[in-house]
């Protein structure tokens, strides 16, 4: 007997990621799932915005950690809310996590979240979290070669950052490439070029973020 | 990426269907999974064969239709099909405007009960 099925496998995490994104919006939240490798500057990123935005927009972090609160820490010395998850293991965060942790978070109260996935350039692009745009952050010293190697997840990002670009000159890297490789992976992606060391491209890529939050 | 947690979520998917159906036995599971899908098949059907042990699925056999990469370029307007797993611009004319209709595919099509 033959049984019809048609239905994703990956359903009972799209289930949970549009009930939370059906939360964040019935309670006005503009929510961004950060991505990058590990040691890019997700964290110093985040730091640097907080500060940059200047309680322009209410702001709140969700760090998603196989382990440690350092990242929480950081991020609550700035005085805005932040919950930390640690997977235990996991390489990213899916729908579920996220979901148990919504009711800790005063969402009426806050504009944009910003959701900081387990560093890891593969897995965290495979799963919808209930963001309104996934973004990724590059460092430059990471190699030119990364869009073409990793393409899921800039096919995935509406906007790539890319960080220390302070250091350009110590490397063989070439921005032109990354640009034309990330943009042939993803043809609207916006790209922001900074340094969270020294503040440079930090204030077009958050005058950017205010606009969009808006 | 995750083949063992999609394996477990493919025979979970499938008891519960067969179990409405009113069968307890699955004799084969047919998925269809995108090239660009990022899953490795034969990790999946390594995962699956392990895992299927003691469930209504043990004596299940697992085929895959892989579907390809396929779209349309918005450049010269040609429908394209490819064996890669990612396109980085229309393999016809090179252009960079396009749009991917398929190859994303993680989906359990149907199955054999009895």
């Amino acid at each position: 007997m033959k049984v019809k099925v048609v239905t994703r496998i990956l359903e009972a995490n799209e289930r949970i990621a549009a009930d939370n994104r059906r939360i964040f919006d019935d309670s006005g939240v503009y929510v961004i799932n950060l991505m990058s490798a590990p040691g890019a500057g997700k964290t110093s990123l985040l730091e640097r915005t907080i500060k940059e935005l200047n309680k322009k927009l209410k702001v709140a972090v969700i760090e998603g950690d196989i382990a440690g609160t350092q990242d929480a820490e950081r991020i609550g010395s700035l005085g805005v809310p932040v919950i930390q998850i640690n997977t235990g293991g996991a390489c990213h965060l899916d729908a579920n996590m996220i979901n148990e942790v919504l009711g800790e978070l005063p969402l009426k109260e806050i504009e944009l979240l910003f959701i900081e996935n387990v560093g890891n350039l593969v897995c965290p692009a495979e799963f919808n979290i209930g963001e309104d745009m996934k973004m990724m952050l590059l460092s430059i010293t990471e190699g030119d070669d990364k869009p073409l190697k990793y393409p899921l997840m800039f096919q995935e990002s509406s906007a790539l950052i890319l960080n220390k670009i302070d250091l350009l000159q110590h490397t063989n890297v070439s921005i032109d490439k990354i640009k034309k490789d990330a943009m042939s992976l993803s043809p609207s992606i916006k790209i922001f070029e900074i340094s969270c060391r020294t503040g440079e491209g930090i204030s077009e890529w958050t005058d950017w973020l205010v606009k969009k939050v808006k | 990426m995750h083949e063992a947690s999609i394996a477990l979520n493919v025979i979970e998917i499938a008891a519960e269907n067969c179990r409405k159906a009113g069968y307890s036995r699955i004799d084969s599971i047919r998925l269809r999974i995108g090239r660009a899908s990022g899953v490795m098949t034969d990790a999946l059907l390594f995962a699956f064969d392990a895992l299927k042990i003691d469930t209504i699925a043990a004596g299940a056999t697992v085929i895959i239709d892989e579907i390809p990469v396929s779209g349309i370029c918005g450049n010269c307007g040609k429908d394209f099909i490819t064996k890669e797993a990612y396109v980085l611009c229309c393999p016809e004319c090179g252009g960079l405007s396009f749009k991917v209709n398929t190859g994303r595919e993680l989906e359990i099509l149907d199955m054999e009960v009895t």
